[in-house]
Formats: structure tokens, C-alpha cells, sequence
């Protein structure tokens, strides 16, 4: 069978679900920055994002993923380097308190981390995958947790939890699929658990010996502003700060709980149909922050109300469905475990920027899945379905 | 198929489970924000971007009856500071130099409970522009501190008609919780005495309001909703300026000569004129006075306590309506009518003045105020000279009869009632009767019984009778309006916003005594004579029309005697009534009945001119 086959073997439903959410967040997107300065400019970058994510998006479909198979090494140098690459002298660029974004001469690029996950999910199935459906001694538990745990420790380190959490979460999917035995998970989880404690506990002696960044509530408000010069040993006070916030909104509605109480009242003020497309008065006004970004499912929630959130609900159903149904229809663990990866990305992505509007989860810069304005994440997106569709056109291969 | 499939087959369930339950929950969790509560959450965003302002409508403006503006409104400029300046004392120091207000004035005004918590308040007014300039110049300095241009009551007249005007002030908590206020802010300026709290109203004016969408910085956005305010209505009072201020002065040389005769308590008096057929109110005066314009902005402690303390003169009380003082002979001219009325005397009856009195016995022997005695004296001699003997004789007939007939009558011409004024505060004086002196008594039982000397001593004005200036001069009036006692008010018209009245106070009969046209014919042919030979000779020798009138000296225990003096002219036609009294003036006819006589002349476009006079009676 020739490569213009494989291309015509394409997975319908997987198509369908990313269309139709494209199209949906290409209209959110243009109402969120319909009253932004330049508005006009970024729907267009917005649609820029768009055309590079379907060359990546056919790129990732036509490349053989089965060559991967024994890059390990590479892929995960790859990842690193990709982690660690805003932070080499000449290429980085800080924006909003943090420094994720790759700029070569003046001219901002795009953001590492994301394009870095796509290559965690190849790394990982490609280490996952030799093990050929069961892990359960301790010399493959040890290596492959070793190969999750790098770059997740390198991302927080570089001040990226969410990229991390995201690379677990990921890892974890790729494990139940890959075959890590049940009291492994078990293992792993307590390990997991103490070691989110222990991060907490060293943080706080370490700050108190250092006497360096307390975060006591009282500093909320002053200091959640990320560019005021933050000196917390491991865990930031912003993030300390939106821990505090998601435990007690009401603990500084103005200040660090100021976002997730504006994204509440926008989505809960849309009710069961919403303001109708273009009214939102909490994105329009500018109470939203962040709305065409992180907060567009908040724009989504006022403007269409619960029937809209339910229509995008229903599309993501499609979407991890039919990816689940790939994953599981894949002839070799390989695929599978990419098809695995993709899909877990997407799930706790989408857990985590809807949970985050409505209070249900922490807040983090984690987008939503085709629905956020930014091109890098768009791409990467765009790639990972290209992978979902080039696992679906060789499965009988 | 490959043997992994059917491996995994259970951990793609659980996968799949995993995705199931994710969006279940956000599913659940949206429901419960959208459906369940997502009424609060519209009603939130509706606060977020809601934003009401009201402006404050222009109050309307006060009028004498000629147009004469007595009350209007300027803009000025203010200083607010927030609440929390209190606490900021170098900034608070700079203002005070700034703005000539003092450190513990500026806290004060700081500290305001009613407005809004946060609202800035004002701290001071009429500020000069080279303090403004200074302000914006270095607003770095005074964080919080704003310049604002607010509308503010002005008094083109001073303190002219000061009582008659009354003063505005910010609305009080006890006001705004009740039901005339109904619908008021709680940083609304309201009348808070005389015509400006008399015709609040008409005077206030209904709020503008403006409902704008406001984005997250607070910038307007659009106007949602826009009301104009409406405003007050301006009203036109019955007062004439020019003949106020020949009161407010005759006062003031009554006073003068008072103490010039050695009444060194002569402090306070007052004054008042009216139409004896409409009950319109042409002047009144209140002495001492006061600035209505210290209370712009907010009076402070130490300024109210100089207007209100034991030590003060009482300035803020209108005299006129509020003081009560025994009537003294004055009353004789009502006490004289009601024995003619009741067939107690006779217009030519003749009584002998030996300048004591012991028709209660030796034991209660009275006098007369001439020692002397007047000897023979017809009931027209009484009232002319003002003889205590006379009406000793009448009050104790009215004693023997019993029935309480005297009290009455006097009640039917007001006394011992509101005369029903426009204004607020108005006291309603007291006619003493049995049952009165038992419940003011009612600890000392001693004190209970009602004795002829009750009686005899209200016959002339004394004891525990007391009236307002205004009854002494609407009683009059009656008498001189053939029998009927008018409503007096202040508030002529109100006038529409093109300046024609749209509403206007129509005369209102309020008493009308039982008493026949010939004995008031009689008491007005005695009330000439007092003018023209009796006690009032003096004050009124020289003056062209013919004033019907009565003086009084009221003694007052541990003071110096109470000037009264009431009278209408002209005596053919009668027009106008006044009433002056002055509080230790000494002798009625000497020292009231020159300013009666002044006032009356400014009234009657006579050349209004000061008279020395003298009177021994009382």
C-alpha cells in the first residue's frame, strides 16, 4: 500500500470532532477579541495558527510513527532540550512573569513546551511499547518512570507546573494502557502523593531558612501580580497563591481569586442560553482576564449558556471517543500507546481549563483543547491529531 | 489481531470510563453554576457592570413677596478626602494651612458616619482657586483628596428673615428612616427648619439618575438609562424684605433703648407683622440671630454649640412661634371682651383704682401697677390705662360664676392652640384651668386647687398664662377682622418653572369666637384710645394713622420686665397687625411700642422713623 492510500484512510469521526471544534473556537475566539485593541491582528495570527497546524497536522499523518520506535534516546533529548531551550542565553523570552517562549532575533517564535509534549507521548510509547504490554519488574518500572520523570522535573523546575502535570497525566494514561500491573499504580500513586507532600513541606522549611518568599494569605493580593520579583524557593507564590484561592474563593475575590470569581459569574450568568454570540458583558467589559486564551470556555459559558457548553462537551465526547476507539484498534502496542498519550493529553486538559472556570480545579495556564487562542498550542494539537490519524491509516498495516 | 488488544481490552475500559466520568462531572458542575444558581451569577455580572449615579436636582429658590430672592443657590468649589485621611496627619496639617480649617474640624467632618463608608466626604468649601491650584499641582501629596464643584445655598440677604428661611443640612438618619422622606439619598440636602424644611417638598427637587455600563477599569461605556433631574420648585413667601429689615432693626433699637434705660439683660425679642384678613405673614423677626450660611457644608460641634448651648441666647429659636410668655396686659383686651360678651361689665361701668385691690380679702390684697391708684375708672379707662384694678374686678366675677367662661372665650380666639403657622415648631401657649393646674400639679397635692387669685391673675395677663408673639398678634387680628382669626402663614405662592404660580395659599378663617360686632366695636374704640391717650400715647404721638393697640409689661420672676406691645392699623380700615416683644426690655409702651410703631409705619408706606417713648404701666 503507497503513502496517497494511507491518506485516504482517514478516520471520519476524528475529523469531524476536530473540524467542528475548530470552527467552534475560531468563533469564540472571534468574539472574545472582537473588542481587544488589536483584535483584528490576533484573529488573524489565530488563523495563521490554524493554517501551520494543518501542514503539521498532515506532516504527522504521512510520517511512518513506526520509525520511532527506536529513538528513545533522541526523542528524549529532544524533550529536554525543547524544555530547556527558553532558558539558553539569546532565545528566550519572558512573558507575563515567565519565560516559555523561544524568540531568535527579537522575532517571538513559539512556545517549546508545547511542541515538547508531542514529543514526551513518542518517547515515552517508544520506550512503553518494548516492553511488549506488561511492566511489572522493578528494572522497567525504574526506566520507564525514569524517562517520565526527567522532563516532568525539568518543566517544573523551569517554573512550567502545568506543562508537568500534563506530562504525568499523560504518563499515567500510557502506563494503564502499556501494561504497568495494578500494584505498581498503587505504588506509584502513594510515591506521587508523598512526594507532593514532601515538595510542600521542603518548600516551606526551605523558604523559612532562607526567609525568603513567605506566602501567608495576607500576601495574596500584593503579590500575585507574576511580575513583582518573586524569590519562593521551589513552588512559586502565584501558584501558592491560586492553591490558596481554589481551597477559598472567597479568600480575595478582588486579588488572586479575582479571575476565578470573574469566570464564575461569566459562566454562570449565561445561564441555560446564554447572552447570545458577541454579548457576553463580562467579556466584553473586560472583567473576563485572559478570555481568548485561558478563560475562552468563561466567554464560551456567558455567550451560549449551558447549551453551548453542553454542544462542546459533546464534540470533545466524539473526539476522545473515536481517539480511544484508534487507540484500542491500533495493530501494535506502539500506536496504541501514541493514540493513549494524545488522547490522555487532551482528557486532563480539558478536566483541568473547563475545571478551572468553574472552580473545580486549581488554576493553571493549561488551554483548552482547539477552542484557545495561540498558535503554538494549536499546532501541536493539530499534530497530535495528525499522529491519532496516521496510528488509524496503517492499523492494518 | 495481535494478542495485546484482547489483553488491554479491560484497561481501555477503564480508559474510557475515565473520559466518561470527566465530562460527566464538568457536565454536572455546569448544570449546577448555569441552572441552578445561574440567576445570582446574572445578577452579579449585572453589578459588575451596572453603575448608578444620581445629580442632584437644583433646589428651588426662596422669593419674598415681591420677587426679591432671599434664597438661591451658587456654585462652589470643594474639597473631599477620603475617611482614611483621618489617620494621615502631616497631610491632614497641610490642608488645614491650605484651606484655613482646622486639624480637629477637618477629622471631624472626616468621620461622618452616614455617607457611604467609602464616599469622600467634604471637608471644606469655597475654596479659592489658588488652593485648588495648589491641590492639583501637587497631588502626589494628598492621595485621595479631590476638588469638586458643588451646588450650595446662598443668602443674597445675610441673615435677613434667618427664621423665617430656616437653614438646609445633610439628611439625618432619623429623617431618612421616616416616612416623610421617603425615596431620599442618604447624602441629600434637606430643610431642616423654617420654609426650607416647611416646603421641603416643593423645594427639593427630584433626583436625575443615569444608569450606565461600566468595563472592569470603571470606564463608562454607554448610558443604559437616562433621567433629568427635575428641579425644585422655586416659592414666594409672604414676607416683604424691606419691611424685615426695618423689624429686624427696629428690634435691634428697641433692645438698644432698653438697655440705654438700664435693662442690661435686653438680649432678646421679637417681632412679628401680618395681614389681619389673609394671615399673611409680612415680616418676623427673631432676635438674636444667626448666619444661615455657617451651617453650608456641614456646621461643626463647637459652632453648633454656640448656636444651641445653655450659654447661647438661644439664636436658633424663632421666637415668634416657639417662645411662650406670659401675655400680660395685653390679655386685658380679651379679658375685657369676655366680660362684655358675658354681661360681667359694661362699657361705661365705673370701677375705683385705689391702687390696691382686696376683693379676695385683706389677706390677698393685690395692686394696681399705679401705686397712686387711678381713682374712678370706666371699663374704657381700663383698657386705655391699662388699670389692674378693673380687670382684678372682672377676673374674680368670672371666678364667683365658676364655669371657667373667661378660659374659654379666650380659647375660641386661639389662645392655648396652634395658630396653625406654615412653619415648624410652632408652640401652642397655655390657658390655665382647674384641670390643667390639677395635672400639673399632680405631685403636690397642696398646689391642686384652683383659687379665685387664678383667675384674677390671668384677668391680667399674669400667672400661668402664656402665649406665643404670633397668638397675641392673631387674636388681634381677630379683633380687628370683625371676629375672625385667620390662619397666618409665610408661603405666598409656589411657582412654576415659567415663574407663574402654579399654586397659591388661600386665606383660611381658623377661629371665630362667639362675640357680638358692638363689643368688639367697643374693645377697638377702647384699643384707639390706648394709642391716643392711654399707655401708648407716647410711642405713637405724631404718627399719622390711627393704630388700635395694647401695651404690656409682663413681670417675670428673677428678671426684668417682658416688653410687649400689640396693634393694627389703619383703626378705620385695619390692614396690618404687629406684635414686638422684647425679653427684659422693661415698660411695653416704651420700649415695644416704638418698634410696633416703626414696623407698622414701613407697612402703611409711612416714613419709617425711631421714637423715643415712655410708659410706667405694666
Amino acid at each position: 500500500m503507497n503513502e496517497r492510500s494511507i491518506l485516504s484512510r482517514i478516520n471520519l469521526p476524528l475529523f469531524a470532532a476536530v473540524v467542528l471544534l475548530v470552527v467552534f473556537g475560531s468563533v469564540m475566539v472571534r468574539s472574545a477579541v472582537s473588542g481587544m485593541d488589536l483584535g483584528e491582528a490576533m484573529f488573524e495570527r489565530h488563523l495563521l495558527g490554524l493554517a501551520i497546524g494543518v501542514g503539521a497536522l498532515g506532516f504527522a499523518w504521512v510520517l511512518d510513527y513506526r520509525h520511532l520506535r527506536g529513538w528513545v534516546g533522541p526523542l528524549l533529548f529532544l524533550v529536554l532540550l525543547l524544555i530547556i531551550s527558553p532558558r539558553i542565553p539569546g532565545l528566550g523570552a519572558t512573558a507575563k512573569g515567565a519565560t516559555l517562549w523561544l524568540e531568535v532575533a527579537g522575532i517571538r517564535l513559539f512556545q517549546p513546551s508545547e511542541p515538547a509534549k508531542i514529543v514526551f507521548i513518542a518517547m515515552l510509547a517508544a520506550a512503553i511499547s518494548h516492553y511488549k504490554g506488561r511492566i511489572d519488574s522493578r528494572r522497567e518500572v525504574g526506566r520507564v518512570v525514569s524517562l517520565a520523570l526527567a522532563p516532568v522535573l525539568l518543566v517544573i523546575a523551569v517554573g512550567d507546573l502545568g506543562t508537568g502535570m500534563v506530562f504525568l497525566v499523560v504518563a499515567a494514561g500510557m502506563l494503564l494502557i502499556g501494561g504497568l500491573t495494578g500494584r505498581w499504580f498503587v505504588v506509584l500513586g502513594l510515591a506521587a502523593l508523598l512526594s507532593a507532600g514532601a515538595l510542600f513541606g521542603v518548600n516551606e522549611i526551605a523558604n523559612r531558612v532562607l526567609e525568603r518568599g513567605p506566602y501567608d494569605p495576607a500576601y495574596i493580593s500584593a503579590t500575585d501580580k507574576a511580575s513583582t520579583r518573586d524569590t519562593s524557593v521551589l513552588i512559586k507564590r502565584y501558584q501558592m497563591n491560586r492553591l490558596l484561592v481554589f481551597v477559598d474563593p472567597t479568600l480575595d475575590p478582588t486579588g488572586a481569586g479575582y479571575n476565578l470569581a470573574q469566570s464564575r459569574i461569566a459562566i454562570g450568568s449565561g445561564q441555560i442560553a446564554g447572552k447570545g454570540l458577541g454579548s457576553g458583558t463580562q467579556g466584553n467589559l473586560n472583567f473576563l482576564p485572559e478570555r481568548h486564551t485561558d478563560f475562552i470556555f468563561s466567554v464560551l459559558g456567558e455567550e451560549l449558556g449551558f447549551v453551548g457548553g453542553v454542544v462542546l462537551l459533546g464534540l470533545y465526547f466524539g473526539l476522545l471517543i473515536t481517539s480511544l476507539e484508534i487507540s484500542a484498534s491500533s495493530r501494535d502496542l506502539f500506536g496504541a500507546l501514541i493514540a493513549t498519550g494524545v488522547l490522555s493529553m487532551w482528557t486532563f486538559q480539558i478536566l483541568e481549563n473547563v475545571g478551572m472556570t468553574i472552580g473545580l480545579m486549581p488554576i493553571t495556564g493549561i488551554p483548552l483543547p482547539f477552542m484557545s487562542y495561540g498558535a503554538s498550542f494549536m499546532v501541536t494539537n493539530f499534530a497530535a491529531t495528525g499522529m491519532l490519524l496516521s496510528v488509524w491509516a496503517r492499523r492494518y498495516l | 489481531m495481535s494478542t495485546f488488544q484482547e489483553n488491554l481490552k479491560p484497561r481501555f475500559a477503564i480508559l474510557g470510563g475515565v473520559i466518561i466520568a470527566v465530562l460527566l462531572v464538568l457536565l454536572f458542575r455546569l448544570w449546577a453554576i448555569q441552572v441552578l444558581d445561574g440567576r445570582e451569577f446574572a445578577v452579579l455580572a449585572d453589578k459588575n457592570r451596572v453603575r448608578e449615579i444620581t445629580t442632584v436636582a437644583p433646589r428651588g429658590r426662596i422669593l419674598d413677596r415681591n420677587g426679591v430672592e432671599l434664597v438661591g443657590n451658587r456654585v462652589t468649589l470643594a474639597v473631599l478626602a477620603p475617611s482614611r485621611a483621618a489617620e494621615d496627619t502631616e497631610m491632614l496639617t497641610k490642608l488645614s494651612a491650605l484651606l484655613q480649617v482646622s486639624v480637629p474640624e477637618i477629622k471631624e467632618r472626616l468621620r461622618s458616619r452616614k455617607e457611604a463608608a467609602l464616599a469622600p466626604r467634604v471637608i471644606a468649601l469655597d475654596v479659592p482657586m489658588s488652593a485648588v491650584a495648589y491641590l492639583s499641582e501637587h497631588s502626589v501629596d494628598f492621595p485621595g483628596v479631590e476638588v469638586q464643584a458643588h451646588t450650595v445655598r446662598q443668602y443674597p440677604k445675610g441673615s435677613l428673615a434667618a427664621h423665617v428661611l430656616g437653614y438646609t443640612g445633610e439628611i439625618s438618619e432619623n429623617q431618612i428612616a421616616s416616612e416623610d422622606f421617603v425615596g431620599y439619598d442618604p447624602t441629600d440636602t434637606v430643610g431642616k427648619a423654617g420654609a426650607e424644611r416647611a416646603f421641603e417638598g416643593v423645594l427639593q427637587g427630584d433626583r436625575g439618575r443615569r444608569v450606565m455600563e461600566v468595563d472592569a477599569s470603571g470606564q463608562p461605556k454607554r448610558i443604559i438609562e437616562e433621567v433629568n433631574p427635575e428641579p425644585g420648585r422655586d416659592i414666594r413667601l409672604t414676607v416683604d424684605s424691606k419691611v424685615q429689615a426695618i423689624a429686624e432693626e427696629a428690634l435691634q433699637r428697641a433692645m438698644q433703648d432698653a438697655r440705654a434705660d438700664g435693662f442690661r439683660n435686653a438680649k432678646a425679642g421679637a417681632a412679628v407683622a401680618m395681614d389681619v384678613k389673609t394671615g399673611e405673614i409680612l415680616a418676623m423677626a427673631s432676635l438674636p440671630t444667626y448666619d444661615p450660611s455657617v451651617f453650608l457644608g456641614g456646621v461643626s460641634k463647637e459652632q453648633w454649640r454656640s448656636l444651641t448651648g445653655t450659654a447661647s441666647a438661644y439664636p436658633l429659636t424663632n421666637r415668634v412661634i416657639m417662645a411662650q410668655y406670659p401675655p400680660a396686659s395685653t390679655l386685658k383686651a380679651f379679658v375685657g371682651l369676655a366680660g362684655l360678651q358675658y354681661d360681667i361689665t359694661r362699657q361705661w361701668q365705673v370701677y375705683r383704682c385705689e391702687g390696691t385691690w382686696t376683693g379676695m380679702g385683706a389677706q390677698w390684697k393685690k395692686r394696681c401697677w399705679l401705686r397712686t391708684g387711678h381713682g374712678p375708672q370706666s371699663f374704657m379707662d381700663g383698657i386705655e390705662n391699662s388699670c389692674d384694678v378693673v380687670f382684678y374686678e372682672i377676673g374674680h366675677s368670672f371666678y364667683k360664676e365658676g364655669g371657667e367662661r373667661l378660659q374659654k372665650f379666650m380659647r375660641e380666639f386661639g389662645y392655648g392652640a396652634l395658630s396653625g403657622i406654615d412653619l415648624p415648631g410652632e408652640a401652642d401657649g397655655r390657658v390655665p384651668d382647674a384641670e390643667w393646674k390639677k395635672a400639673y400639679n399632680e405631685d403636690y397635692p397642696e398646689y391642686q386647687r384652683w383659687n379665685p387669685g387664678d383667675t384674677v391673675n390671668i384677668s391680667i395677663g399674669q400667672g400661668d398664662v402664656l402665649s406665643t408673639p404670633l397668638q397675641v398678634a392673631t387674636t388681634f387680628a381677630g379683633i380687628a377682622n370683625e371676629g375672625k382669626v385667620v390662619r397666618p402663614h409665610v408661603l405666598k405662592d409656589v411657582l412654576g418653572s415659567d415663574g407663574e404660580p402654579v399654586l397659591s395659599i388661600a386665606p383660611e378663617v381658623t377661629f371665630e369666637p362667639r362675640v357680638s360686632k358692638a363689643n368688639l366695636a367697643v374693645m377697638h374704640r377702647a384699643l384707639v384710645d390706648v394709642t391716643r391717650s392711654g399707655t401708648g400715647k407716647s410711642a405713637f404721638r405724631g404718627f399719622g394713622p390711627t393704630v388700635a393697640g395694647k401695651t404690656g409689661t409682663a413681670e417675670v420672676a428673677g428678671k426684668d420686665n417682658l416688653a410687649w406691645f400689640v396693634g393694627y392699623a389703619p383703626a378705620e380700615k385695619p390692614r396690618y397687625v404687629v406684635t414686638v416683644v422684647i425679653e427684659e426690655g422693661g415698660g411695653g409702651g416704651a420700649i415695644a411700642a416704638p418698634a410696633a410703631r416703626q414696623i407698622l409705619a414701613a407697612l402703611l408706606g409711612q416714613k419709617s422713623v425711631h421714637v423715643n417713648a415712655e410708659d410706667p404701666s405694666r
